[in-house]
């Protein structure tokens, strides 16, 4: 379970990412974030993860208080949230194996395990035998697929997605978008995205931020702004 | 360790460029130790020489010279004093001459003079116990290894500090090129770094690449300098063997032990050979934790 109460999040040159949100997601549930660039969507990706600290208000991501900065969980807690990014964020120096199987090495799981849940993965994004290419030999979903069966990999219950379909063609976003679907009811999943198709599409729980502060939180929502 | 070898190999010349520089300051630090340990035995071996001689005249009575030795005891600045008789110089002279009765006939114990054979507890005291021995009545002669003992002491002043101020320099220059390039290989994999911590990986899980790489490459440096010097010392040894001639071995005292360091004793190779091993493997190690540090902290703000 995710929580945000009272969030308050400025950076150091006094721009306000969020205003006092309060919000709570539950286990496997399918959240969208919506709203304009600025708004505060990644800033709340971002808090989710551990990489910021909030001025005010408390951040509890699977019952760890984690806004606190006397929080010493962040590594063990990042072991359980995958995150998949706009710009994919693939090693170009390792192939598709070593990318996928990056998370699970830090598991420290044996190579037995990590092969058979790498195979399990790549079955489930549709790259079955490309498990040996390097991301030079791969398309931009087929790259997307990639970080997502990354994010997927081990015990990772929480997926956090920035924009995953900005840099994707309709076709491709939709197939991004079935594989999210396929495991929505084993994850618990937030995208925060731009993609009015999508969100009307899906019907999930959409929240929209504006100008920091969350002003509409629907369940089986659509595009707002 | 196929990883390791695969990211060696993936990074040849940053890999070389450590390896070398590692080479060099171990190679240097391993002479220098060597060098020192060897002058320090030289030192120990000319200290345990009878460092100053006073021959005394056929008048001089035995009383007298008891006295002197008595008083030298008394200085605080001796270690010992062995006095030699007349009879003593006789009989050590008949020994020496067994084999040669000509020389034997010649000699009777009125020519050979009493003498006190004098070992101070430090070689700077020897000139104050040489001027003293000059007033002595009844003195016929002092030998004093004045010249010996003070070049081997200003030299092994001078080869120690010169060496601790270049070891100094050379561990620290070292160091710096070491985080350098360690600096470099990190900005090459900051990407990943970045990744891996968003994943959760522990500062140490990061690290340890770089410093499995810095503690092999510290430690293959380590072995082929000593292999290497080990075989330039066998090169130079019937030379060095030579230039001491009459010397049987040199030692210096660790502690409580005495370690020969001439000819090498097995003991002072293995530890030579640790010695430069944990050196090389620590210090690019060091290097690694402070190349590293920067990178690896998770930085909330």
């Amino acid at each position: 379970m995710i929580q945000f109460e009272n969030v308050t999040k400025t950076y150091p040159l006094g721009v306000a990412a969020l205003d006092s949100v309060s919000f709570a997601i539950e286990q496997n549930e399918f959240t969208f974030l919506v709203g304009t660039s600025g708004a505060g969507k990644t800033t709340i990706l971002n808090l989710i993860l551990g990489d910021l600290y909030p001025n005010s208000g408390t951040v509890i991501v699977d019952d760890v208080d984690i806004s606190s900065k006397k929080c010493n969980k962040i590594e063990n807690l990042r072991k359980h949230i995958g995150v998949v990014f706009q710009d994919f964020k693939i090693l170009h120096d390792k192939d598709v194996f070593e990318n996928i199987a990056l998370g699970l090495y830090i598991q420290e799981l044996t190579p037995k395990k990590i092969k058979e849940q790498v195979r399990e993965v790549l079955s489930l994004v549709g790259l079955e035998g490309r498990d040996r290419y390097f991301p030079i030999q791969l398309s931009a979903g087929e790259l997307q697929r990639v970080a997502i069966a990354r994010a997927l990999c081990g015990d990772r219950h929480i997926i956090l997605a920035d924009e995953p379909t900005g840099n994707l063609d309709p076709k491709t976003t939709w197939d991004i978008m079935k594989i999210f679907k396929k495991v929505e009811t084993r994850k618990t999943i937030i995208i925060a995205t731009h993609n009015t198709d999508i969100v009307n599409s899906m019907k999930k729980r959409v929240l929209v931020l504006k100008k920091g502060k969350l002003t509409k939180d629907m369940q089986k929502g659509g595009y707002e702004l | 360790m196929n990883q390791l070898l695969t990211s060696l190999r993936r990074a040849p010349y940053q890999s070389l460029a450590v390896f070398l520089s590692l080479f060099l300051t171990l190679f240097l630090s391993l002479l220098l130790i060597f060098c020192l340990n060897f002058l320090y035995g030289l030192l120990g071996y000319v200290e345990s020489r009878p460092q100053v001689t006073i021959y005394f005249q056929n008048e001089a009575s035995e009383a007298s010279i008891l006295k002197v030795k008595n008083d030298l005891e008394k200085s605080g600045k001796v270690e010992s004093v062995k006095y030699m008789s007349k009879n003593d110089a006789f009989s050590l002279y008949k020994q020496l001459n067994k084999d040669n009765p000509l020389l034997l006939e010649m000699v009777t114990p009125d020519i050979l003079p009493a003498s006190l054979e004098i070992f101070a507890k430090k070689p700077a005291y020897l000139p104050e116990i040489a001027n003293f021995l000059n007033t002595v009545t009844g003195k016929d002669e002092v030998n004093f290894q004045k010249n010996i003992v003070d070049k081997l002491l200003s030299l092994t002043s001078i080869v120690r500090v010169m060496s601790l101020a270049f070891f100094i320099f050379l561990m620290g220059t070292t160091i710096i090129i070491l985080i350098t390039i360690t600096h470099f290989k990190v900005a090459l994999k900051k990407e990943e770094i970045e990744l891996l911590r968003l994943m959760g990986a522990t500062v140490g899980y990061v690290r340890k690449p770089f410093m499995d790489q810095a503690l092999f490459l510290g430690f293959i440096s380590s072995t082929i300098v000593y292999g290497i010097f080990g075989g330039i010392l066998f090169f130079f040894y019937p030379s060095i063997q030579g230039y001491l001639s009459g010397i049987t071995s040199l030692f210096i005292d660790i502690g409580p032990y005495s370690l020969t360091v001439w000819p090498i004793s097995i003991e002072y190779a293995g530890g030579l050979y640790v010695l430069l091993t944990g050196f090389g493997m620590g210090i690019a190690a060091l290097a690694t934790i402070f190349a590293t540090h920067k990178y690896l902290a998770i930085q909330r703000s």
